[in-house]
């Protein structure tokens, strides 16, 4: 990010050394806690069992706080992975060190995360939280009573003959504790690859991450396995370091321990869960006297966090700095231009603008008409073909209403399809059965021979068909530019792992994800607020980002559901030059507006909808000498163009 | 057969009692869209009161159940207020509201163990007495039966509530659309508030029937309440009736794999039928609604 922060001419991005230190002292007290306790090593594998919880909570940060899945009972899976290792250490007591037993913890856990996850997240929800919970409430359950597993008493690995581990002491400490920062680091590299760009998109909302064409099931359903493995993983670790496994070692109790410490730390923040989880867990190691009491701390902890703090710890750490001078603040907009205005070769003078300085706004006229300088945006996705979207007698019900009924139309690629009708009139829903979040009741939807209508909406979206939302759908604790990303990787490609691990290929697709998102933005005139968080953007702004989202899918069709409502006449000139631009470059633009005007002056084909039918289809001029749309919407009997 | 049905009963008596938890789950999922977790921990508070009234403090059994709805239904509003009505109040994001349920049944678990102390569990009298009803050649204790007809009754009530009455109407509605249902003069809040009062008293009446059965082991609330969500699963989400049958398919199934599998393992019977259920049909059995309410 530093290079891009140069860009901006913001020295340190928004980071500050208050961010590094948290991690930084948490390394050093981590690897040091044991010289302060100092009384043996009794004390060491207490610290190790919370060292292996450590990467659970790691593993439920990725699932639930980046990926959205509560999947609450992923003690379940630490547990199962825990006794898949001890058992292989059981019976195969010569051959298995810990490398061995994490393995096999990773792929049991796997196993049995897919078993909870898979049933249920055809649901979805707070189904996975409660089907998990009762796994985990299920599986100890039955481990008390299966001899198998040791029932009550438990396997103790110390006691089988022939295992004798390879580590122990303060070596072992070492590695398990460098074995957590691992599980931290690639939470970080996951977080900020193109996987975890999707799981939060997905997390903010499905209709967004569908929209730019991420398929859900599959995402969550990674969410998941990779939560899983990493608990099960964590199983591993726990007996190897704790030599002995039974039915109390992973209580449904402990699953709510573990919550009450991602929530307090911050979920969805790559150190608040480890630094809430060292509370809470540290609380219930350590304190025992009044262990029965413990319940209700955790519990009023949880409940005032999850009602007053819903971010936790860290989150209000950033607040507390930035109040304290230690974070510059985040520069404010609403007094400043909102966008589009500041010249891209003169980065300083962004940065004022941004800031509100009122004498930005006059050099950034200047710099010319916003937008006049576009890059042509030729299709890339479904550039393949140069068959129009052609939707055929298009028909759809809620309940008793007509929402669409009988609408058929053409969206030529290189021309702007105006789509008119008052309030109600059908529009969205048109716009929604186009993009496949609804389903046709009769009719069908195509380009070519590709029919649309029976295909998943994420399909829709990689077959080159990108949209807006008539209220912005961002994620709004990312960036400007994070929000523009993830589009862009739908087309520029490489694996996962290539761009967690930040492989060769990987680095590289990263790197042009984000060049090319800039590049969108910044040809939108958005570079000073490229690293500002979306919650903090104006509406305006919020649509423009949204429209260089859609933009950066490098469709061939583009669907906009009214993208100039609400936007300043500046913006307004802006979105018009888009539309053109977006046309000349080849695309196919189908544009909801109730600006009128705006609409006539572009369109190539205007569709008027009133009551889920088609009113007018024809060109602009046609419309203004058609008596039927004034008729309709202003009551009179003479063409458009004599009453206005 | 005698086995069998013997069974059989048990596990309509057992079943009745995660049938009125699912009961009260809809209540407050109907007008508030949410999920209250602590609801199975509600009906422990429930059982513990019994258990103090009738083995500690000998009073009747009419005074018993009128504590009891007291206690629970005071329970169920400081519920409301602290854990659910701020994300009533606010739009919902994510699922703070399920930690915050989950945060008051922990809260409500600790203190009933602590009241409780290190009590072995004891038996609780049944309000009918401790006598059995010969049917079919099966003795059947009355408990067991009167379990079942409460919940019978309740469902048929509730039924009749959200059929018939402008209220029941108006607390549908909320959850359907918050926003429209504020333009017709519904108050979110009061409605959220008038759904945990039902829901405290459908939650005691089943902790009062059910005390004699699940006798004074306050640690299970959080297993009640699991079980409860698969019964809702199982009968699929937003259906009274489906509540009910998914409870007492819950219930016969765990004492059938008692029966033919394993006394030992009778907790798998119920994560079977969940996983089962979901794969096969994930609206359940009477569901018709999709639950994406998150």
């Amino acid at each position: 990010m530093n290079d891009m922060a140069v860009r901006l001419g913001l020295r340190d991005g928004g980071r500050t050394w208050l961010r590094w230190a948290i991690p930084v002292v948490l390394i050093i007290v981590l690897y040091i806690v044991p010289q302060l306790g100092g009384d043996g090593s009794f004390r060491l594998g207490e610290y190790e069992e919370i060292l292996s919880f450590l990467v659970i909570a790691v593993a439920l940060n990725i699932a639930m706080g980046y990926g959205g899945q509560y999947i609450l009972g992923i003690t379940a899976v630490f547990a199962v992975g825990a006794y898949g290792a001890i058992l292989a250490a059981k019976y195969h007591p010569h051959g298995i060190g810990l490398v061995a037993m994490c393995i096999i913890g990773g792929v049991v856990g796997a196993v049995g995360g897919l078993i909870i996850g898979l049933p249920a997240l055809r649901v979805g929800g707070f189904y996975l939280a409660l089907v998990s919970l009762f796994a985990a409430l299920a599986i100890p359950t039955v481990a008390q009573q299966w001899g198998l597993v040791g029932a009550d008493t438990g396997i103790p690995l110390y006691a089988v003959a022939g295992f004798a581990p390879q580590i122990g002491g303060e070596e072992l400490y070492i590695i398990v504790v460098s074995l957590v920062l691992l599980a931290t680091l690639f939470s970080w590299a996951l977080v900020h690859s193109r996987v975890g760009h999707r799981f939060v998109a997905l997390h903010t909302s499905p209709q967004l991450a569908t929209s730019i064409g991420i398929r859900a099931y599959r995402t969550q359903l990674l969410a998941i396995l990779i939560a899983s493995i990493m608990a099960g993983i964590a199983g591993g670790i726990y007996v190897y370091t704790q030599q002995f496994f039974a039915p109390g070692s992973s209580s449904v109790q402990f699953a709510i321990l573990l919550l009450a410490g991602m929530t307090i730390g911050g979920m969805g923040t790559i150190t608040g869960p480890l630094i809430g989880s060292i509370i809470i867990l540290g609380i219930n190691q350590f304190f025992t006297s009044f262990q029965q009491y413990n319940g209700i701390v955790f519990g009023v902890l949880l409940l005032g966090f999850a009602v007053f703090l819903p971010n936790g710890l860290m989150a209000r750490l950033d607040v507390l700095s930035e109040r304290l001078g230690i974070r510059p603040r985040a520069p404010s907009l609403t007094s400043g231009p909102s966008h589009g205005t500041a010249p891209v070769t003169a980065p300083a003078a962004a940065v004022t603008s941004a800031n509100g300085a009122p004498a930005a706004t006059a050099a950034t006229v200047t710099a010319g008409k916003p937008g006049a300088t576009l890059p042509a945006w030729p299709p890339v996705v479904g550039a393949d073909s140069s068959d129009p979207l052609v939707v055929e007698n298009a028909k759809r019900s809620f309940g008793g209403v007509t929402a669409v009924d009988n609408v058929s139309l053409t969206l030529v690629r290189g021309q702007i399809h105006g789509l008119i009708g008052s309030n109600g009139s059908g529009k969205t829903t048109l716009l929604n059965l186009i993009s496949r979040f609804y389903t046709l009741d009769e009719g069908q939807i195509a380009v070519g021979s590709n029919r649309l209508d029976n295909q998943p909406a994420h399909a829709v979206a990689r077959s080159g068909i990108a949209r807006t939302f008539q209220s912005p759908k961002l994620m709004l604790r990312e960036t400007a530019l994070e929000n523009v990303i993830p589009a862009v990787e739908l087309r520029v490609r490489c694996t996962g792992p290539e761009s967690i691990l930040r492989l060769p290929r990987g680095v590289r697709v990263n790197r042009q994800a984000r060049d090319e998102a800039l590049e969108i933005l910044e040809a939108l005139g958005l570079h000073h607020v490229l690293l500002q968080q979306a919650a903090a953007l104006p509406h305006g702004t919020r649509r423009m980002v949204e429209l260089a989202r859609a933009i950066a899918l490098r469709p061939s069709f583009v669907l906009l559901d009214e993208p100039a409502a609400g936007l300043s006449p500046v913006e307004l000139d802006l979105v018009t030059e888009v539309c053109q631009n977006l046309a000349r470059s080849g695309v196919g633009v189908l544009l909801i507006e109730h600006n009128v005007p705006m609409v006539l002056s572009i369109a190539d084909t205007v569709t008027c909808l009133h009551q889920g039918r088609i009113l007018f289809q024809g060109t602009p001029a046609e419309m203004r000498a058609d008596t039927t749309v004034a008729s309709v919407f202003l009551g009179i009997d003479e063409p458009l163009e004599a009453s206005s | 057969m005698t086995l069998f049905l013997t069974a059989l009963f048990a596990g309509l008596a057992v079943g009745s009692v995660y049938g009125l938890i699912a009961l009260s789950y809809t209540v407050v999922f109907n007008s508030t869209a949410i999920f209250n977790v602590a609801q199975g921990d509600l009906m422990m508070a429930g059982v513990l009161v019994s258990y103090f009234c009738l083995d500690r403090w000998h009073l009747p059994q009419i005074v018993t159940l009128l504590v009891i709805v007291g206690v629970v239904v005071s329970l169920s509003l400081i519920e409301e207020r602290v854990a659910v009505r701020p994300f009533v109040a606010r739009p919902v994001v994510g699922l703070g509201w399920f930690i915050a349920t989950l945060a008051f049944s922990l809260i409500i678990e600790t203190v009933a163990s602590i009241i409780y102390g290190q009590n072995p569990v004891v038996p609780i009298p049944g309000a009918l007495g401790n006598g059995t009803v010969t049917v079919a050649g099966v003795h059947v204790a009355t408990k067991f039966i009167l379990a079942f007809v409460v919940m019978i009754v309740i469902l048929v009530a509730l039924e009749v509530f959200y059929k018939r009455s402008w209220l029941g109407t108006a607390m549908r509605g909320v959850a359907e659309d918050r926003e429209v249902a504020a333009l017709r003069g519904i108050d979110a809040l009061r409605i959220s508030r008038l759904a945990f009062i039902i829901a405290g008293l459908v939650t005691a009446l089943a902790a009062f029937v059910v005390a004699p059965i699940v006798s004074a082991d306050v640690t299970v609330g959080l297993t009640y309440g699991l079980k409860g969500f698969i019964a809702l699963a199982a009968g699929g989400f937003g259906s009274l009736r489906g509540c009910v049958i998914g409870g007492l398919l819950l219930g016969v199934a765990e004492q059938m794999f008692d029966l033919y599998v394993s006394s030992n393992y009778e907790i798998l019977a119920g994560l079977i039928l969940v996983l089962i259920v979901l794969a096969v049909r994930p609206s359940g059995l009477f569901g018709t609604r999709a639950v994406r309410q998150v």
